[in-house]
């Protein structure tokens, strides 16, 4: 039996899809059978970052209203065989499916798949409800600035009021650097206004533009957000790993340089 | 049923009578006397409301939990909430308000016009507090670090004033 997790924020902009993308790959990474799919009806784009969107022939618009069956809609990832898109249609809108039919959706996927991600999309109407229809547990990504943080407020009041079983935080693009300088607010400060468990914290890394206009997610890779990312994919299978040093981002020889640079 | 009396006014004891002989004659059950005196109802009126105030003040109940952004909650009595209200967030109540935490939203007490209702909080960082008909609001550039200790909000001369939570503001308190 699958787990359904979606990823929400309320603010748009804060990574979900990233997120979305960059985890459930991971997860396939670490040999789980994970399906992907896209609920932000009308403004799809999680195909594009995982740069499937070639391959999208039916989608869940599709699925959802017989047209097609499940097994024809999901497109399978050009890099692991144990991971599954389901893509959003791009020509409707959100009121095109109802929670009721996301639950029937994701209650049959579970049968089949361990984890399912549902990408949510921003706001707090239709694709909210039905992201959040049948899910198990939920992910709220943020980043560390007083707007994100106050819809991220509303979304988990939302969620508690949903009785949703399980909330954590990603705390996302945060820069070290301005934290250090006071300029931003720092993870702890974010989690003492939200008051929820942590999940892991996403170091602001240049090499997601890069991965994202590539159309290959970055998990996994030797970058601050791979690891980042890889982190909080082995937290959700129940690991206990330890938040990253995201100070720790100079090599010995940018230092050295630094210095004299400096001069 | 009721009954009303009009044209002339009469005493209570002659409505007594009246009363009395409908009672023996007929099988009418008389259930009230509606008043029509303006200025009688208008007196009830006050008293009533100001009951109610009074009421409202002295009597409270508790909420736990943390009031997320776009919560709003409204009070027929004092409330003592156990947890935060954040940014975003709204209390209302008739009569006074305690966070036993931080309150970092929109308090509004004495909601019906109560100007001795106070807001009190752990952690006093309200957007907007409003007692009665007087508003406050926090200032636009944000006070560094203030000590973290309970304070109160009160109504006094028309404005509203927050101060540390000391024995000699506790006895300046009226319900």
């Amino acid at each position: 039996m699958g787990e359904v997790i979606v990823v929400t924020s309320g603010k748009g902009g804060v990574g979900k899809t990233t997120s979305t993308a960059n985890i459930g790959t991971g997860l396939a990474m670490l040999d789980k059978k994970v399906v992907l799919i896209d609920t932000d009806i009308g403004l799809r784009n999680l195909d594009v970052v995982m740069g499937l969107e070639n391959r999208i022939v039916y989608n869940l618009v599709d699925v959802i209203e017989g047209n097609c069956r499940i097994r024809n809609a999901l497109i399978k990832d050009k890099r692991y065989p144990n991971l599954y898109l389901l893509p959003s249609a791009q020509t409707r809108d959100k009121t095109s499916v109802s929670p009721e039919q996301m639950k029937k959706l994701s209650d049959e996927l579970k049968e089949e798949f361990d984890y399912i991600l549902m990408d949510c999309p921003a706001g707090i109407e239709q694709g909210f409800k039905n992201a959040i229809a049948g899910a198990d547990r939920a992910l709220v990504v943020t980043t560390p600035e007083v707007s994100a943080v106050r819809d991220a407020d509303r979304i988990i009041g939302l969620l508690e009021a949903n009785e949703m079983k399980q909330t954590h935080l990603i705390v996302n693009r945060l820069r070290m650097d301005m934290v250090k300088r006071g300029d931003m607010m720092s993870s702890e400060d974010v989690c003492e206004i939200l008051a929820v468990d942590l999940i892991g914290v996403v170091p602001d890394d240049e090499n997601i533009v890069i991965s994202t206009n590539q159309g290959e997610p970055l998990v996994g890779s030797d970058t601050m957000a791979g690891h980042a990312f890889m982190n909080i994919c082995r937290r959700i299978i129940g690991e206990d790993v330890p938040l990253l040093d995201l100070t720790e981002k100079s090599s010995i020889f940018s230092k050295l340089f630094g210095k004299y640079r400096k001069n | 049923m009721a009954i009303s009396f009009e044209g002339r006014d009469l005493t209570n004891e002659e409505q007594r009578e009246i009363l009395d002989i409908i009672q023996e004659n007929t099988d009418m059950h008389i259930v009230c006397i509606i008043d029509n005196d303006a200025e009688r109802e208008e007196l009830f009126r006050k008293t009533l409301e100001q009951r109610l105030m009074e009421l409202a003040n002295n009597t409270g109940q508790f909420y736990k939990g943390i009031l997320r952004s776009g919560a709003s909650l409204e009070f027929e009595t004092s409330v003592v909430i156990i947890g935060d209200v954040n940014h975003g967030a709204r209390v209302v109540s008739k009569g006074n308000i305690i966070v036993l935490g931080a309150l970092k939203g929109n308090a509004f007490a004495g909601a019906t016009g109560n100007t001795n209702s106070f807001v009190v909080a752990l952690d006093m960082r309200p957007m907007q507090i409003r007692i009665a008909d007087t508003i406050a609001r926090s200032p636009d550039k944000p006070v560094k670090e203030e000590s973290k200790e309970a304070k109160i909000a009160f109504l006094e001369d028309g404005n509203i004033y927050i101060e540390p939570l000391t024995k000699s503001v506790l006895q300046d308190i009226s319900l």
